[in-house]
């Protein structure tokens, strides 16, 4: 997860096997989550990532419909700012969805499964996320979302820590 | 003289502030560049189970040596900064990735290696395409910055470092391998030619 994910999800989840992309290089959180996609079939890797970040990697799209496997689901979290630096806001116009097909992701990926698909209510969201989680993907979900509350402050520092965290959990350490 | 338009004197004061400068002397004996199949077997023979690389005009004998093996994952991301987090991403779930990358693209990632590499004290290993070195080498200017700042970068990174000029140097590869996983930190070789078959 990035930005203004992970100062929200510590409030409702501390597993060992959430990670944080808060420090971890801009844009770079869905790049970080392929990766650990491919290495680790087995297991779902769920990418929380905003539409602001997604803009400074935008061809990392083009690279998940070449190679996203099928264990990768990305959630866009759309809430067309960047909220955690002041709230200012994206362009206008962009269509992620749109973006994510012409990029190659729909009935892309290694498997040939890609899905693109928005979600636009909490219940629609609800309902859709058993099959999210289970079915061959990859899946990229593009999530409308506001937030009215004050944002948490940052106070993650020890990078190597939790990288080292995960790996744990992951049973590599 | 490398440019007519300006005397030796000026050359020579250019190439001074643009830092070329002539390394140590290499083997006579060693032809330039390493060998693109050789450099294969020792990527391979040192357990690397992905390679993340955009061809270059130098190394893509090396591409096309990789893309054609199929023991060796290859990635071909569209940035250099995706390969960087890629193969972050690839570490932590306990793969070995390779990052091949051209001193230019290594300069467009440098946000994605401190944060994915340096700052979490990730190990990734980086093989660094030296554009303007041979040019640099026959005492020609270089067609832009991208030579003089390889290796003020890496230094100024503090990423340890060796260079392979030929085949002779591929040991350099385990070198860097084995001092990225002693650090947990970066570790690179840069390369000076380009790659032969």
């Amino acid at each position: 997860m990035t930005m203004t994910t992970t100062l929200q999800w510590p409030l409702v989840s501390q597993n060992e096997l959430d990670f944080d992309f808060l420090a971890f290089g801009m844009g770079h959180a869905g790049d970080f989550g392929l990766g650990l996609a491919l290495a680790r079939p087995e297991r779902k890797t769920i990418v929380l990532k905003g539409d602001g970040g997604l803009l400074m990697c935008l061809g990392s799209l083009v690279t998940m419909g070449r190679y996203a496997p099928g264990n990768l689901l990305v959630l866009l979290m759309e809430n067309r700012s960047y909220e955690m630096v002041g709230a200012q806001p994206l362009p206008p116009r962009a269509d992620f969805t749109a973006l994510a097909r012409a990029a190659g992701f729909e009935g892309g990926g290694a498997t040939g499964k890609g899905k693109v698909e928005r979600i636009t209510t909490l219940e629609a969201f609800e309902k859709a996320l058993p099959r999210l989680l289970t079915e061959e993907g990859p899946h990229f979900a593009v999530v409308p979302i506001t937030n009215k509350d004050p944002l948490p402050p940052v106070s993650h520092t020890d990078h190597a820590g939790r990288i080292r965290k995960l790996r744990k959990g992951l049973g590599l350490e | 003289m490398a440019n007519g338009l300006i005397s030796s004197v000026k050359e020579k004061e250019l190439r001074k502030a643009r830092g070329i400068t002539t390394h140590r002397k290499e083997s006579a004996l060693s032809e330039r560049g390493a060998s693109a199949a050789k450099t294969l077997a020792a990527i391979k023979a040192l357990g690397f189970t992905h390679v993340l690389m955009l061809p270059d005009g130098e190394s893509r004998l090396l591409y096309q040596a990789i893309g054609d093996d199929p023991d060796i994952h290859l990635i071909t991301p569209c940035r250099e900064g995706e390969s960087i987090a890629i193969a972050a991403g690839l570490w932590t779930g306990g793969r070995k990735p390779l990052i091949v990358i051209q001193n230019t693209g290594l300069m467009e990632a440098g946000d994605a290696l401190r944060g994915c590499g340096m700052g979490p004290k990730v190990p990734l290993r980086l093989v660094v395409g030296w554009r303007g070195y041979g040019s640099a080498q026959a005492g020609r200017m270089p067609i832009d910055s991208a030579y003089t700042y390889t290796e003020p970068l890496l230094s100024a990174w503090g990423i340890l470092y060796w260079r392979i000029m030929g085949d002779e140097d591929l040991p350099m590869l385990e070198r860097m391998d084995r001092t990225a996983a002693e650090t947990s930190l970066p570790a690179a070789v840069v390369t000076g030619y380009a790659f032969r078959p």
